[in-house]
């Protein structure tokens, strides 16, 4: 990209930022309010506590709730209570809360035909397995996350790979990043950008239309059409243009997790897979799958595992399995929506794969080791990407 | 490159292989298989028979039955035979409404006990929307499976129940909790539900000597005296209760009668999932 374009567009940005955030509505402290919004971070147990941030007039506050409510990111909330502000950000305590709707929003209710598909998908898998092996394909393939035991889904938390089933921006790059690998190799390039477009926009619809996911859709989209053209360039400009649009839309979005995610995991398919050199099919997904996960890992961990010591090791364990769920699992979405019996088959296929991935979940998060960590050092951030983006500098320089 | 697809999807193949042939083993030990399940405050119990039929007494207060029927069905089973409902109270009933949805109920026995909650229209609507099979049971009612399984509802009558009507809110339920009694060769189980000592005195004679006991309403002090343990005398006692539960389940009191009568007692708040596996003449816990 023209070096002063690129500042000219930072500048506007720059502004864009300074403004909406200077004209903010001041809160005093104690101030009573009670507004209506959507969790933007996974929340973080601490006890039997849960603190998660949501935005309030555009500012983001830290909220703690007992514990008695049981929410997930994404989920929209009615919130009463008493702001604290004192110095130290807006946080609130032990207000009222109240789930709205935790699974859709104006936009999916307004997709009727899309809802029942979904129905049927979430029939599909649940007729065929058990619990908890069918919420697990359903929270990995869609992001369907209210199938869930409550059991399980805490282990997740507990081993640190939530983020595979919560992460629902991620998802959408990451089967994005199949699918068009997928038709590369059966179609003709204008072929296989018109079949990824459409495939992406199916695939978003039934993971529910959430803001988040149909952000990472948009970059997605424009993302992998370039690279199917073989415009590197191309590519990362359409990235950064979309990320562009979308923070000046809403600078708020920055603090979104899903955003975050969904970005930096195009930003590795982008830059950090070719590193690993041109490979065909299976081997070339699972590297998408790595790439996105080295460029993400920060994010993941700030927002979904601070709390085992085997969070690594865990995610080691199992995050092999994900693509090649999402494969055989997808084609069987697909086939069990046209033919039951046939779709079967392929979910029934991904029942070892399921049984070892929970086994693994449950072993560790019965052992426990959990740690508690308050907040994520923001070095440690800053220390990893510092690490990643020079390592890639010199491995570009050789090329 | 198609030659690594076929080669994933061989392993995968041949792992579902394996999985089949380890699941057919297990599960055809032509042995009764009785599960208590951990469902934290309620209950849920499941019991495979020898020749592989699914019964299930109540469905917990959530959909953690889910999790249960998983962990003791093979995974290509999603059948179950029967499933009985003692009574209409949340913490026995709202997990249902997820086993009919996801599993395929043949027929359902409850009593004929209405509750005006939306949780209960939303089961009944889902009954008759997949058709299922709905009987009421009374007193001397029995299903027998060809492999000698046989299960009586011991409580209610019909008699009493048409004397004793209840407003429809009220925790009086309780009383009229079906009492179902497991019987298979010499192997007894006494399923309990939520039922009072006024009910349990009526049956115990009909129960006789039994080998294991699903106590009374989460070991609640109102279930079980000292008498109805010595007719009854359980060689085991299974409390189905959530940890810190806001009731006081169980009360000291039953604990301190079942140990005073030397019951081994188990409970789902710290053992899980009590399971019971029996070839009719004796019985062992896992």
């Amino acid at each position: 990209m023209n070096s002063k374009l690129l500042i000219l567009l930072l500048l506007i940005l720059g502004l864009r930022f300074y403004s909406f955030y200077s004209h903010q509505y001041q809160f005093k402290d104690g101030e009573r309010v009670d507004f209506q919004a959507i969790i933007l971070s996974q929340p973080q147990a601490v006890g039997s506590q849960r603190s998660f941030t949501a935005n309030l007039k555009n500012q983001k506050i830290r909220i703690t709730t007992d514990g008695s409510v049981e929410v997930n990111y994404g989920d929209s909330v009615r919130i009463s209570g008493k702001i604290s502000n004192r110095g130290k950000g807006l946080l609130m305590y032990f207000p009222k809360l109240e789930v709205v709707d935790s699974s859709s929003n104006i936009l999916q209710s307004g997709l009727g035909s899309i809802n029942i598909l979904r129905e049927k998908l979430i029939s599909l898998f649940s007729g065929t397995l058990a619990v908890p092996f069918s919420s697990l394909m359903l929270g990995i393939i869609f992001g369907i996350k209210e199938q869930m035991p409550k059991d399980f889904s805490n282990n997740l938390r507990i081993v640190g790979v939530f983020h595979v089933i919560a992460a629902s921006g991620m998802n959408v790059t990451l089967v994005g990043g199949f699918i068009s690998a997928f038709f590369v190799m059966f179609f003709k390039r204008q072929a296989a950008i018109g079949l990824s477009i459409l495939a992406i926009i199916f695939y978003a619809l039934l993971a529910g239309l959430e803001p988040s996911i149909v952000r990472a859709s948009i970059m997605g989209i424009l993302v992998f059409s370039a690279q199917i053209l073989g415009r590197q360039t191309l590519a990362v400009n359409s990235l950064f243009l979309a990320g562009f649009g979308m923070l000046f839309l809403d600078p708020s979005v920055i603090s979104d997790v899903g955003f975050q995610l969904s970005f930096s995991a195009a930003l590795g398919i982008l830059y950090l897979k070719p590193v690993f050199g041109q490979k065909e099919g299976i081997i070339s997904e699972l590297l998408t799958t790595v790439a996105a996960q080295i460029s993400t890992l920060p994010i993941l961990l700030a927002n979904f595992g601070t709390y085992s010591i085997y969070s690594v090791l865990v995610n080691g364990l199992v995050l092999w399995t994900v693509p090649i769920l999402m494969m055989v699992g997808g084609a069987g979405a697909i086939l069990g929506l046209i033919l039951m019996p046939l779709g079967q088959i392929f979910i029934y296929l991904c029942y070892p794969l399921l049984l070892y991935f929970a086994s693994v979940v449950n072993i560790f998060g019965n052992i426990g080791g959990v740690l508690i960590v308050q907040s994520f050092p923001w070095q440690f951030a800053a220390g990893y990407y510092c690490l990643l983006v020079s390592v890639l500098l010199l491995m570009y320089k050789q090329e | 490159m198609t030659k690594k697809y076929i080669l994933i999807g061989s392993a995968l193949f041949c792992l579902l292989g394996c999985i089949f042939l380890y699941q057919c083993i297990i599960y055809n030990d032509k042995k009764l298989h009785l599960a208590i399940c951990d469902v934290g405050q309620g209950d849920a119990i499941f019991m495979r028979t020898p020749d592989g039929s699914d019964i299930l007494i109540d469905g917990g207060p959530d959909d953690s039955v889910l999790a249960c029927l998983g962990r003791h069905m093979p995974f290509w089973d999603k059948t179950i035979e029967l499933v009985m409902m003692t009574h209409p109270h949340a913490d026995h009933m709202t997990g249902l409404i997820d086993v009919v949805k996801r599993y395929k109920v043949v027929s359902f026995g409850y009593e004929k006990l209405g509750n005006p909650t939306g949780a209960y229209k939303k089961l009944i609507d889902l009954l008759n929307q997949n058709h299922i099979k709905q009987i009421f049971l009374w007193q001397r009612d029995r299903f027998e499976t060809s492999d000698g399984v046989v299960f009586e509802t011991l409580w209610p009558t019909q008699e009493w129940f048409d004397q004793n009507s209840i407003s429809e809110t009220s925790s009086d339920a309780n009383d009229f909790s079906m009492l179902e009694l497991l019987t298979y060769n010499h192997f007894k189980a006494l399923f309990t539900g939520d039922a009072q000592v006024s009910a349990m005195e009526k049956i115990e004679s009909l129960a006789g000597r039994i080998d294991v006991l699903k106590v009374p309403h989460h070991g609640s002090q109102t279930g079980l005296n000292a008498e109805i343990l010595d007719i009854l005398n359980p060689k085991l006692a299974a409390i189905s209760v959530g940890a810190k539960n806001k009731y006081g389940h169980p009360a000291p009191f039953t604990l301190d009668l079942l140990k005073s009568k030397n019951i081994k007692t188990l409970r789902t708040d710290q053992v899980g999932d009590i399971e019971i596996v029996s070839d009719g003449k004796n019985f062992s816990v896992n």
